[in-house]
């Protein structure tokens, strides 16, 4: 549900239309997350309809119709963002599901794609410095931070693929 | 690129079980590259760095740097060979506590009986530490002592540096600038083999990575440079509101 909130969180600072939505939305997210603007749209009028933001006055040139948070929506905004992340962790990456379909065929011999999975993480290593620099040079404090956090994710995949190579977490036989 | 450093099956057993044995590794490395070498403690990747400088003798195989073959030198020629070309810099900074930074940086020179005191400011200015050229080890900041150790490596233009845990021993952001300057060292053409066991400066750094394990090379990955679009690297995503 990050977009309503990324949308709400925009809306506190003044009203805006929904390109400006989408522009601010994705130029904070530094090209990270790109949206289309019937997404934008759509959320809004949910938005609307739940009375978390409303019209700001008239429709603009070309039709276009600012809105502004309403007293829920800054509620809700609040709420949202004291609440911790504790749902389920997802992995949504292939090679997990690869790990377990190897470990079932290929005779449980799993260092092919462990390698070839090591240089992938070793590369993206490499991209997300690059992109870490980046941002600090561009002033955007905020997005080094989330490239940051993606580097500390990516040395601990790393860190998994050594384990598994290593053989401490492989010595087990394949289920059935 | 030329050739600089060739291993050929190079084995090195040491007796008493101590670690770091190396067992069959052949490698080559071109001049102008940055290697890095990772592995965990005991792995053999330091002894990979100490039979390329010459430190130590390959129990098996063959070392040859910039076509001279290692085995072929008595122990003379062999320390002129890391005089002449090899720069090192390891964990800990092994400065002489009795001379200043800038006569710790000149014994190489001296040792080749050359004097080289216009080169080592040169190079003291350039490594950001022109203004402790007078000072003794013990009043300089881990980072400034290590970066008078490389200064003290490079005095003799070496033709490979090896680094072998450079920021072991330093806070992240002395970490940081000793990284910076090898970088800028090798944008400028030296070739550097570093040894690390840290996975984020390795790939920021060296667009080459040789995993060791158990005394073997069990990956070479290189690296690609490219500059790519951040939505190419990272995606962020949360749910879309779907009702």
């Amino acid at each position: 549900m990050s977009l309503k909130y990324g949308v709400l969180g925009l809306l506190t600072g003044e009203p805006l239309h929904g390109y400006e939505v989408k522009n601010r939305f994705e130029a904070m997210l530094g090209g990270t997350w790109e949206v289309n603007i019937g997404q934008i749209y759509t959320t809004l009028q949910r938005l609307e309809r739940d009375g978390l933001v409303r019209p700001a006055g008239p429709r603009g040139d070309r039709g276009k119709q600012t809105y502004e948070l309403s007293a829920e929506g800054r509620q809700a905004l609040e709420h949202w963002l004291a609440e911790p992340d504790s749902g389920p962790q997802t992995l949504h990456e292939d090679i997990y599901v690869k790990l377990l379909l190897a470990t079932r065929i290929a005779n449980g011999d799993l260092q092919p794609l462990l390698a070839r999975q090591k240089r992938a993480y070793l590369q993206r290593l490499r991209d997300l410095n690059r992109l870490e620099e980046r941002a600090r040079r561009d002033g955007r404090i905020d997005l080094a931070r989330l490239v940051r956090g993606a580097l500390l994710h990516t040395e601990a995949d790393l860190k998994w693929i050594d384990e598994l190579s290593s053989g401490r977490t492989t010595e087990t036989e394949a289920p059935r | 690129m030329n050739e600089l450093v060739r291993m050929v099956d190079v084995t090195k057993v040491y007796q008493g079980g101590i670690t770091g044995a190396l067992n069959g590794v052949s490698l080559s490395v071109d001049s102008g590259e940055f290697t890095a070498i990772m592995g965990p403690s005991g792995s053999g990747k330091s002894t990979m760095l100490n039979l390329i400088a010459g430190l130590d003798r390959p129990t098996s195989g063959a070392v040859t740097v910039g076509g001279t073959d290692l085995a072929r030198l008595g122990e003379t020629g062999l320390a002129r060979f890391r005089r002449d070309h090899v720069g090192f810099v390891f964990q800990f900074f092994y400065l002489l506590p009795n001379l200043t930074a800038l006569e710790n940086v000149l014994i190489p020179s001296q040792l080749k009986g050359t004097s080289a005191t216009v080169r080592a400011r040169d190079l003291m200015h350039t490594l950001g530490i022109a203004d402790i050229a007078d000072r003794f080890p013990a009043r300089l900041s881990g980072g400034q002592q290590q970066r008078v150790a490389i200064a003290r490596a490079l005095i003799n233009r070496p033709t490979l540096l090896l680094a072998d845990e450079p920021t072991g021993a330093l806070d992240t952001h002395s970490g940081e600038q000793v990284m910076d300057l090898l970088g800028q060292l090798n944008r400028d053409g030296q070739t550097i083999l570093l040894v690390t066991h840290d996975a984020k400066l390795a790939t920021r750094y060296a667009a080459r990575v040789l995993s060791v394990v158990d005394g073997e090379i069990v990956d070479d990955a290189r690296l690609e440079t490219a500059e790519r679009a951040a939505a190419e690297i990272i995606r962020v995503r949360g749910e879309e509101a779907s009702r």
